[in-house]
């Protein structure tokens, strides 16, 4: 069990935002993090990568919870956030030297990685590039490199398929399929249903602050028999039984 | 859309009148006043040893006046979300342009009147010019300046296959050719030739503005730019929170850097390092007052005073140098990266130190310059060495841990 969130209320103020949600990810294993606007995604990663502090609740990844070694539990985790955010004074050469620094990573090792990522998303003619530089979409890709350039056992992807063309967002699935045949976890929230119905191995939907109902899309379809075939109609439905 | 601009006006002004407050205070002002009194003597006093019928006389009074018909900008106020809010309301923005210009008049022309009003006494001197002839060259310039603020206008309004109009190059040919007409025939000739312009530019406009698409980008990018001077000009004398700075590459200090082992206990003394260097708020803050201290000290003589000097500077760049410890606060990554605090603040405490012994070293070198006496620029030495070790190791440590345990 690679990350394991128990009964978590929590919230950027003393107004919990998120009410008592419990999922886990396993090893391997890729899950989706479901919900409208507001519903607690962004809340619930912020929590995960240790930005918030849970009021009440646990959060442990592979045994280890931040208050027990920061350290420990942050080297397992890569963070992919919604809006790219860069330092303006690095260049592109240099945020992944910072990162292979960050993470204690072996400089020529990660080099080698580096460049095929680099490759892929086709920025390897830019190393000297600064931030300012860049389209939205190049940043989001620069987010993706610097990640996937750590051995996390964590990957925490908070929206990736908006601002990415396809071809980015195919080789982006690549990366995930590869990492996750390594043993790695991602979790990953998305607004993009059919993808997210093609290729997470589970999902966690949440509504208002709660989780609604998890599991693989056959378990959803389960549950809720009369919603319909696809991820979406049962994702409506459930919106639905609440705004009735 | 004229009450557009009104409303942005008054925003614009209230603010421009708040930095004013601060930079025009009771020092700056005395200051002035002597700056002015000095500069008004100096200029009486140089304007009795001319004589009458110098060639360069009217070559200086034409470099003068063309670069005093550039000053004042088109200030149109424009920002950044026009593009996408008034982009349907491009035919009413004439209104909008319209009233900027008359606005932008104002400062414009007050300083073609006091430049020309200046300058009217070296020319009655050097050109034997009457004052009526001095009064046509003032009204020639005005209209200069009117038919170059319309030309600006004329150039919000794309015009297909060309190229824009008030480029700089082009305002200055034709200054040059109004204002030097002016002044090697008649003044008359000038203010016809200046009405001429002005009046073909208006019906250029006339002609195609109602058929044209505004320069959005451009103009947003033009007016962002005369702000960011204005903001720059604020900057030497308050805070100002709309300037982030600028980040230059800065190549030729990339040697410097090689020296920072990439090196997982060395991430923020690689990240700081950098940051500091090309970016330029804390940068231009650091090289500012190193400068105006050294300039101090070479011309500050005694015993004592320089020791104080440079140890009042150095506390000045230490101090200033405070909140870049917070700088990459808002990105996620420095609170997401498995990196403890402790490892920041060393590096932290590791640049300061490095700062301030080459601020502290450069001004010693003016002390031992200026001064003779070996005991003075020995004791700067050692309160230098003093206070920066105290300030770096000591004092940035024990104030910045506060600020962490605060935010943990």
């Amino acid at each position: 069990m690679a990350l394991e969130v128990s009964h978590v209320v929590g919230g950027y103020s003393q107004i919990p935002v998120l009410k008592d949600i419990s999922f886990d990810v396993k090893d391997g294993e890729l899950v989706g993090l479901i919900g409208l606007n507001g519903a607690g995604k962004s809340t619930t990663i912020n929590h995960v990568i240790g930005l918030l502090t849970p009021h009440k609740g646990t959060i442990t990844l592979n045994g280890v919870t931040i208050d027990q070694d920061s350290q420990a539990y942050k080297q397992q985790i890569a963070y992919i956030p919604e809006t790219p955010v860069l330092y303006q004074e690095l260049t592109l050469r240099e945020h992944l030297e910072v990162t292979m620094m960050a993470y204690d990573l072996d400089h020529d090792q990660a080099w080698t990685t580096a460049h095929e990522l680099l490759k892929t998303f086709r920025l390897d003619n830019k190393l000297d590039w600064f931030p300012a530089n860049f389209s939205k979409g190049m940043k989001q890709k620069v987010m993706i490199v610097c990640a996937f350039l750590t051995q996390a056992k964590l990957f925490i992807i908070d929206e990736p398929f908006l601002g990415l063309d396809p071809l980015a967002v195919n080789d982006l699935l690549n990366l995930i399929e590869d990492r996750k045949k390594k043993g790695a976890s991602i979790l990953m929230s998305t607004h993009v249903l059919d993808t997210a119905q093609r290729y997470c191995d589970r999902f966690v939907l949440l509504h208002d602050g709660q989780v609604k109902t998890e599991g693989t899309l056959s378990e959803l379809q389960a549950a809720l028999p009369e919603a319909g075939e696809s991820l979406n109609d049962i994702y409506l439905s459930m919106t639905k039984v609440d705004r009735a | 859309m004229t009450g557009l601009f009104k409303t942005r006006l008054q925003r614009h002004l209230r603010e421009m009148a708040k930095y004013l407050r601060l930079v025009f205070n009771d020092f700056f002002v005395f200051a002035l006043l002597f700056l002015m009194g000095g500069l008004g003597y100096g200029y009486s006093n140089m304007l009795k040893t001319l004589k009458t019928g110098y060639w360069w006389a009217p070559v200086v009074a034409l470099l003068v006046l063309v670069i005093v018909a550039q000053i004042g900008r088109f200030a149109t106020l424009i920002e950044d979300a026009d593009r996408v809010f008034l982009l349907p309301k491009e035919r009413a923005m004439h209104a909008y342009l319209v009233a900027a210009r008359r606005y932008s008049q104002g400062l414009a022309q007050a300083t073609q009147v006091i430049a020309v009003f200046l300058l009217a006494p070296f020319m009655s001197v050097t050109m034997a010019w009457p004052v009526l002839s001095l009064v046509e060259l003032g009204l020639a310039q005005i209209i200069l300046k009117d038919a170059l603020l319309r030309l600006d206008l004329a150039s919000a309004y794309q015009v297909t296959g060309q190229t824009r109009m008030n480029r700089w190059e082009f305002k200055w040919l034709l200054s040059i050719v109004v204002l030097a007409a002016g002044l090697w025939t008649l003044p008359l000739v000038a203010v016809g030739l200046a009405l001429i312009l002005d009046i073909a530019v208006a019906v250029w406009y006339a002609q195609h503005w109602q058929k044209q698409q505004i320069r959005w980008r451009e103009q947003i990018k033009i007016e962002d730019n005369r702000m960011l001077g204005i903001y720059r000009f604020f900057n030497m004398f308050t805070e100002v929170p709309m300037l982030a700075g600028t980040i230059k590459r800065r190549r030729y200090l990339d040697g410097l850097f090689k020296l920072i082992k990439p090196r997982h206990d060395k991430f923020y003394l690689y990240l700081y390092s950098r940051g500091m260097v090309r970016g330029s708020e804390f940068s231009g803050l650091v090289v500012r007052l190193t400068v105006i201290g050294m300039l101090l000290l070479y011309f500050v003589r005694g015993e004592w005073l320089p020791v104080i000097l440079a140890a009042l500077f150095i506390y000045l760049i230490g101090f200033q140098l405070l909140p870049f410890f917070q700088q990459y606060e808002d990105i996620v990554f420095t609170h997401v990266y498995p990196i403890l605090p402790a490892q920041r603040l060393k590096s932290f405490v590791t640049l300061i130190t490095l700062i301030l012994s080459v601020a502290a070293l450069l001004l010693w070198l003016v002390v031992v310059v200026a001064n003779p006496h070996l005991m003075t620029a020995g004791i700067t030495l050692l309160v230098e060495v003093v206070e920066v070790w105290y300030l770096a190791r000591i004092y940035t440590p024990q104030r910045l841990a506060r600020s962490i345990e605060n935010r943990a």
